[in-house]
């Protein structure tokens, strides 16, 4: 077995910001996330010579973390949560006031949505992964995540009573703001 | 007024053209709440265990041969 070169090392120190990050996303407890993230880098060293140089790093190891999270749910006996069965149950509380969306609220209506719409819509918003990446890290098709997160999407719109926001809101109310400014 | 939903029509398009790249709209409140969730976390204090892990995995390997 070769050994883990230093570079590999040093690329795996750099994506643990990343990684927790995207571990509490989906376990949405920040003990959880650091034990997921630990038991990542213990794999990704133990199967290092799987992954091929010159690919991306990043994705190999959001793959691991992600399977290492279902496989603990599976053990837990907690049934992974389909989207499709789900209602919509817990109501959101806090409108969104005039485009200030408090992140508290996000956050909370982040942690409403099923596990897989809020991976697709984290891995694809914020992580930066193109939709064939994520596709692949979460092993299935590109138009399942493409359908993951616009259901999460309109979900969040929904819980946070946001609607219609993206073509007039922010401007509307910067001209209101600015206008009552000058007034 | 006029200048106005130019002005709009002109970001609409804009955001029309890099709907591709950004799927969630890139001024949308959605978009920019995740974001900002995320970075929050991104930039959130590593804990030292994580490098003393990948010191103590290094270690743990068995003594190699130079080749």
């Amino acid at each position: 077995m070769a050994a883990v070169s230093q570079s590999f090392k040093t690329e795996l120190l750099g994506a643990i910001p990343s990684l927790r990050a995207f571990a509490v996303s989906l376990t949405q407890n920040a003990d959880r996330a650091d034990d997921l993230v630990q038991e990542t880098l213990v794999k990704a060293w133990d199967k290092h010579e799987s992954f091929q140089p010159g690919t991306n790093l990043k994705a190999w190891l959001f793959t691991i973390l992600r399977n290492e999270f279902y496989s603990q749910m599976r053990k837990r006996g907690r049934e992974v949560q389909d989207s499709d069965g789900i209602m919509t149950a817990r109501l959101a509380v806090h409108p969104a006031q005039h485009g200030q969306l408090d992140l508290k609220d996000f956050r909370g209506a982040l942690e409403q949505l099923p596990e897989d719409q809020r991976e697709a819509i984290i891995l694809i918003g914020a992580s930066g992964f193109s939709y064939e990446e994520a596709a692949e890290i979460c092993g299935c098709a590109v138009g399942t995540i493409k359908s993951r997160v616009s259901r999460a999407r309109a979900r969040l719109q929904e819980i946070l009573k946001i609607s219609g926001e993206d073509e007039f809101g922010p401007d509307a109310i910067s001209a209101q703001v600015t206008g009552s400014n000058a007034a | 007024m006029k200048e106005m939903s130019k002005k709009q029509m002109a970001d609409a398009e804009k955001r029309h053209r890099n709907g591709d790249g950004n799927p969630l709209g890139a001024n949308s409140e959605i978009a920019r709440k995740l974001k900002q969730y995320y970075d929050e976390l991104v930039s959130d204090h590593v804990p030292d265990r994580f490098a003393q892990l990948l010191s103590q995995l290094e270690q743990a390997e068995p003594a190699q041969k130079k080749d």
